[in-house]
């Protein structure tokens, strides 16, 4: 295994293989990892939010706003010399991590949080590849730029590796 | 008004008025328990969104979060912490059985715990009410016992949704001889900060 970053709260990266990309305690936060398996480069974002509804508001480039996210991460790969349209991507998180009867205060945004994703990648023509999202608990996650695989470790769940 | 202009009177002032509600809540907690349980000084934490799972000890550390939602003329959020072991210590002095240790919580225990949190922020939120002469009500709590920023980041939403800060006002709670510790975190919304800083009469320009 090659070197390891931790990327946190609304936080984004870039990795070529061996090297690995780890977020930790992903709630109704989404883990998204995009990658090119021609050049085993990708990236992995860990955000909070489902959209950004005020873009010129937003002066720092992170990836608190999942659609916002994954806008800044393509581009970012093609400046790195990959092609858009080998992208591949994979989704974890995106969990309702109270009761259920909360769920509606907010519109689960977990839930939205997984929308936006899907919709977003849609929308640059990215097909989703895997994805381990919803439940009630919360995973840490692995993006190994090698392979393309996300290694998924849930304190409550056996381990996953989609 | 933005978090980052708070000027140290402001800062005092909240870390003044959780004092005064953590104490009420404390003995609540004492009372409850049948021991002392003392306070620290209380910290009131300006920090970006993305570090607050530092704060609470890391991302990856297992802790209980019980969550309740301040409602009334002000709102915001209430955070309890709890680190696991702590949080069975308290469920076998409650419950005065042993507990299951390995695994998850049972429904008992789940039920237990939310009554405590329900208890020290009942008591908490009645203190600052009274003081602020503002009508302050808890939510009922939710539980979660999971990894501490999969258990935050909920709780970050409203505020991520104003700004990249938050502002945390903490308070560490604890028994004479640690068995027993966690932290009370209250989490205003931006909005409510100004609210009841203009209660407390200290907001400037």
């Amino acid at each position: 295994m090659g070197e390891l970053t931790i990327i946190g709260l609304s936080e984004y990266g870039l990795v070529a293989g061996p090297n690995v990309l780890l977020t930790y305690g992903l709630g109704s936060c989404i883990g998204i990892a995009l990658y090119d398996p021609e050049l085993r480069m990708g990236s992995l974002a860990h955000t909070l939010l489902p959209t950004a509804h005020d873009v010129a508001a937003i002066t720092v480039k992170t990836a608190k706003f999942t659609d916002l996210a994954i806008d800044i991460m393509v581009d970012e790969l093609v400046k790195s010399g990959c092609a858009k349209e080998r992208l591949v991507a994979k989704l974890a998180g995106g969990a309702s991590m109270f009761d259920t009867e909360y769920r509606s205060f907010r519109g689960a945004i977990g839930q939205r949080n997984v929308d936006s994703a899907r919709k977003s990648l849609a929308g640059h023509g990215i097909p989703l590849l895997a994805e381990d999202t919803g439940g009630d608990y919360g995973r840490t996650v692995e993006f190994h730029a090698s392979s393309g695989l996300m290694i998924i470790k849930s304190i409550q769940k056996p381990g996953k590796t989609i | 008004m933005r978090i980052a202009d708070l000027n140290e009177t402001e800062l005092d002032a909240l870390r003044e008025v959780s004092n005064i509600g953590m104490g009420h809540a404390a003995t609540a907690l004492s009372q409850m328990l049948g021991k002392t349980v003392n306070l620290r000084v209380p910290q009131v934490l300006v920090t970006d969104i993305s570090k607050v799972p530092e704060l609470l000890g890391g991302a990856e550390k297992m802790v209980v979060g019980i969550y309740l939602q301040i409602l009334g003329s002000a709102r915001g959020n209430i955070l309890m912490i709890f680190p696991r072991e702590n949080a069975v210590r308290i469920l076998e002095k409650l419950l005065s059985r042993e507990n299951s240790r390995g695994g998850l919580l049972s429904e008992l225990e789940v039920s237990a715990l939310k009554e405590v949190g329900n208890i020290l922020a009942s008591a908490y939120l009645n203190a600052l009410g009274t003081m602020l002469k503002m009508t302050l009500i808890p939510s009922v709590p939710v539980l979660s016992f999971d990894m501490a920023g999969a258990v935050v980041d909920y709780v970050l939403v409203d505020l991520a949704e104003v700004g990249d800060q938050s502002l945390m006002v903490e308070t560490e709670f604890f028994e004479d001889d640690e068995q027993v510790k966690g932290h009370f975190f209250l989490l205003p919304d931006t909005p409510s900060l100004q609210i009841i800083l203009e209660a407390i009469g200290v907001l400037h320009g």
